[in-house]
C-alpha cells in the first residue's frame, strides 16, 4: 500500500508548524508498514490531483496568502473534482479560510477556492489560544493552538466538533471547524495530528479506504499522544479525558 | 522636580537590591518603580549620555551584540550604560538608566547600549533617541503575540522614520533587515559574510523567500542559515547590498574566528550565529569613529552570561547552559552543540508562559532530527510542555526521558550521564535554570 500526500505550497504556507502534519501522517504511515510520500508543491508547479490520496492546505501570513490566492484559482477546477470524488484534504488555519467561498477583510473581498460553502469575514480582533474540541469522529478530545482574524460561517454544513476550551469558528456559535465529504477544515495547528492520532488516523483511514478498501488501520501505541492531549485537556478544562 | 527624580533613582536601587535578596531578577520592577515616581526618567537621564546611544534590535543575538559591544566600549576605555540582563521593554531600559545614575540622579556615562524589543521601540524610540540602530537578523518568534513577521517590520520601520538622523547598522546576509534599511531612507551601514562558508546547510523554515519589494520569489547563490546568504531578485533587481564590514576566512568549531578590516578576530565560544554577533558589535564600534583596537583583547576575557552558552561545573559535570527561543535560534543552538563531538547528554527544556509565547507549534519547525547522533548519550524533555517536546522527538523516531520539573532533570543527568551536560531552554525557563545550576555549583 502507499500513500501519497501533496502539500500545497509549503514555501508560502508553512506558519506554526505545518510539517508536523505532514511529518505525522509519514511516520504514522511507516510504523505500520504503509509506503507514504509527501510531495511540496511550489507556487507555479501543476498539480496532478489524481496522484494523491491526501491534500494538505497549511496557513501562512495575510500577504502570502495573497499572493498564493491568485495561483490557487488556476487549480480549481482540478482541486474541485479531486475533493467532490471523495479526495482527503486536511486544510489549516489560512489553508481553511481558503477552502469557502470568500474572505472578507477591511482592504476588500478575497474569493476563494469554493470548495465547500462557507465564508470568512475579518473580526475586529484575533483569536489567540490553546482549544479543546470535542468532535463526534473521535472519543478522544481534539486538542490545538489557534490564532485568526477571520470569522468562519459554515452555514449547514457539518463542523469538526464542538468547542469545550476556547473560540472556533466565530467565537459564539460553540462550532470549530468543517467536514465536507472528506474535507477536514480546522483553525487548529499546534500543529494539529500529532497530538491528535486520531485525526491523523481518520486521514489516512479515509484515503487508505477510498483507494484499497482497506477498513481499519492496526493500532500504535499512542501513549505518548494520549498524555500530551490528556495534559491539555486537564489544564483547560481539569477533567481526565 | 529634581528631588522626584532623585527619588525615583533611589527607589529603583532599591527595589533592585530587595529583589536580589530575594533572589529575583527585579530589572523590570525597577523600572517601573522609577517611571511611576518620575515619568521623564529615560528622557531625562538618556540626555545626559556624553557620546551616542547604540540600540540593538532583531529577533536573534540582541543580548549577545549589546553586551559584546559594551564591553568593546569599554575596553576603549569608555564609560557605558547598557541593560545586561536582557531587560528589553521600556520598564527594563528605563531600569538600566536609573541603576546606572548616581545617588545625585545623574548619569556619568559617555556611550548606551541598549538592547530593545522590536515591538517596544514604539515606546523606547520618543523616550531616548539613539544614534545608531543595530539591526541583527528577523525570524519568525512568538508569532501569537506579535503577530507576523511583517507586522513587527512595520513597526521598526516607523519608528525608524521618527529618527532620520539614526544610521542603522544592518545585517546586509538577511533580506528582510536590509529591505527595511533601504526602504526606511535612514543612512546605513552593512555587514555580512561575503562568501559561503563550509557551514552544514539543513532543510531549514526560511522567511521572506519573496520580494519584499515586488512580490517575486527571491533567488539564492547560497544560504548561511535560515534565510540569511546572497540573494537575489529577477524582478526588481533587489539583491544583497556589497558588504562594508565583510567577516573573511570564517571559521567555526572549538572557537570562532574570522577576519574583518585588517583584523583578525578570534573568541573562545561556539556557534556560527556568533559571527554575526561580534560582527555586528564591531561595526557599531567603527562606525561610531572608534578604533575597536582592544577588540580581541576583550574577548579573550569576554564571558558570555544569562545563558547564552554559560558554562557551570556541576559535580564533575560540565553544564553549558543555552537559550533557545524560536526555530532559528534552536536550529544554531543544535548547530553548536553537534560541533562538540564529544559524548554529550542534552536537556531540552520548553515552557509556555505568556513571555515565551503561548503557541509552542515552532517546535515543529525546527530540525531536531540532527540530534540523532551517536555523540548523543541521552535526551532529556523537561519544562510546562515536555509531553510536546517528547513527542516532537518521537516523530523523527529520537526516544527521550521526561522530567517536567527542570531542577530533578539536571541532577538526574549529573548523576547518571556522561559530565558533559548542554541545557536547552527557552525564555521563562531561562532565569530559574540559571539558578538551579549556579546553587547546585555550590553544593559541591
Amino acid at each position: 500500500m502507499n500513500i501519497v500526500i501533496g502539500h500545497l505550497y509549503p514555501d508560502l504556507l508553512n506558519l506554526y508548524g505545518d510539517r508536523g502534519n505532514i511529518q505525522c501522517l509519514l511516520k504514522r504511515c511507516q510504523w505500520r508498514g504503509i509506503e507514504a510520500e509527501a510531495i511540496a508543491y511550489e507556487l507555479g508547479d501543476s498539480i496532478d490531483f489524481d496522484k494523491l490520496d491526501i491534500v494538505l492546505l497549511g496557513g501562512g501570513s495575510d500577504r502570502e496568502q495573497m499572493l498564493v490566492c491568485e495561483k490557487l484559482r488556476q487549480i480549481q477546477p482540478a482541486f474541485k473534482r479531486y475533493v467532490e470524488e471523495g479526495g482527503v484534504v486536511i486544510a489549516i488555519c489560512g489553508g481553511y479560510q481558503l477552502l469557502g467561498n470568500s474572505y472578507k477583510t477591511a482592504q476588500g473581498t478575497i474569493e476563494g477556492l469554493g470548495l465547500v460553502d462557507m465564508e470568512t469575514e475579518q473580526g475586529e480582533d484575533r483569536l489567540i489560544g490553546n482549544i479543546i474540541l470535542e468532535s463526534p469522529l473521535f472519543t478522544m478530545p481534539v486538542v490545538g493552538f489557534e490564532n485568526h482574524g477571520g470569522r468562519t460561517c459554515i452555514h449547514e454544513n457539518q463542523p469538526l466538533g464542538k468547542v469545550l476550551y476556547g473560540f472556533g469558528n466565530d467565537k459564539t456559535s460553540g462550532c470549530e471547524g468543517i467536514i465536507y465529504k472528506n474535507v477536514i477544515g480546522t483553525y487548529l495547528h499546534g500543529p494539529l495530528l500529532p497530538k491528535n492520532p486520531q485525526l491523523a488516523d481518520e486521514l489516512l483511514l479515509r484515503a487508505l479506504k477510498k483507494k484499497y478498501g482497506t477498513d481499519r488501520l492496526s493500532p500504535l501505541d499512542d501513549a505518548w499522544e494520549e498524555e500530551a492531549n490528556a495534559y491539555i485537556v486537564q489544564r483547560f478544562i481539569g477533567k481526565k479525558a | 522636580m529634581k528631588i522626584r527624580k532623585i527619588l525615583a533613582v533611589w527607589a529603583a536601587k532599591g527595589a533592585r537590591l530587595v529583589c536580589q535578596w530575594m533572589g529575583k531578577q527585579g530589572v523590570t520592577w525597577a523600572g517601573k518603580i522609577a517611571l511611576k515616581i518620575y515619568p521623564p526618567i529615560l528622557e531625562e537621564l538618556s540626555s545626559e549620555v556624553r557620546e551616542k546611544i547604540f540600540v540593538v534590535c532583531g529577533t536573534n543575538g540582541k543580548t549577545t551584540t549589546n553586551n559584546v559591544l559594551c564591553a568593546a566600549l569599554e575596553a576603549e576605555g569608555k564609560r557605558v550604560v547598557c541593560n545586561h540582563t536582557g531587560s528589553n521593554m521600556l520598564n527594563g531600559v528605563a531600569a538600566a538608566f536609573a541603576l546606572a545614575a548616581s545617588m545625585s540622579g545623574h548619569v556619568d556615562a559617555d556611550y548606551a547600549c541598549i538592547e530593545v524589543d522590536e515591538a517596544s521601540t514604539r515606546h523606547i524610540f520618543p523616550r531616548c533617541r539613539p544614534d545608531y540602530m543595530v539591526l541583527t537578523n528577523l525570524f519568525r518568534d512568538q508569532l501569537d503575540r506579535y503577530g507576523e513577521i511583517d507586522i513587527t517590520m512595520n513597526i521598526l520601520e516607523e519608528m525608524i522614520r521618527t529618527v532620520p538622523k539614526m544610521t542603522l547598522l544592518v545585517n546586509g546576509d538577511d533580506a528582510l533587515s536590509a529591505y527595511l534599511a533601504m526602504d526606511s531612507g535612514n543612512p546605513y551601514v552593512t555587514f555580512g559574510i561575503q562568501e559561503q562558508t563550509d557551514t552544514k546547510s539543513v532543510q531549514e523554515i526560511r522567511e521572506g523567500r519573496f520580494c519584499k519589494r515586488c512580490g517575486e520569489r527571491l533567488e539564492y547563490r547560497f544560504y548561511h542559515y535560515s534565510q540569511l546568504g546572497d540573494y537575489h531578485c529577477s524582478g526588481c533587481g533587489f539583491q544583497r547590498p556589497g558588504l562594508y564590514f565583510n567577516a573573511r576566512d570564517v571559521q567555526v568549531g572549538e572557537q570562532i574566528s574570522f577576519w574583518v578590516e585588517e583584523k583578525h578576530i578570534v573568541a573562545n565560544y561556539r556557534g556560527f550565529y556568533n559571527v554575526y554577533n561580534l560582527l555586528a558589535a564591531y561595526a557599531a564600534g567603527r562606525s561610531a569613529g572608534l578604533e575597536m583596537e582592544n577588540f580581541n583583547e576583550m574577548l579573550k576575557s569576554f564571558q558570555p552570561e544569562n545563558g547564552r552558552m554559560e558554562q557551570f561545573r556541576v559535580k564533575g559535570t560540565g553544564v553549558t547552559l543555552n537559550l533557545a527561543k524560536n526555530p532559528a535560534g534552536f536550529n544554531q543552538n543544535i548547530a553548536a552543540v553537534m560541533q562538540d563531538e564529544r559524548p554529550k547528554d542534552i536537556l531540552v527544556a520548553i515552557n509556555d508562559n505568556a513571555q515565551d509565547g503561548t503557541d509552542i507549534s515552532w517546535l515543529w519547525d525546527v530540525e531536531f532530527d540532527r540530534l540523532g547522533e551517536e555523540s548523543i548519550h541521552s535526551i532529556t524533555v523537561s519544562g510546562i510542555r515536555c509531553q510536546d517536546m517528547r513527542l516532537r522527538l518521537k516523530y523523527v523516531d529520537i526516544p527521550s526521558l521526561l522530567e517536567a520539573d527542570v531542577e530533578r532533570a539536571i541532577r538526574q543527568r549529573v548523576d547518571d550521564g556522561v559530565g558533559n551536560l548542554y541545557v536547552l531552554v527557552n525564555y521563562t525557563a531561562l532565569y530559574s535554570t540559571r539558578n538551579v545550576l549556579k546553587r547546585l555549583e555550590g553544593e559541591q
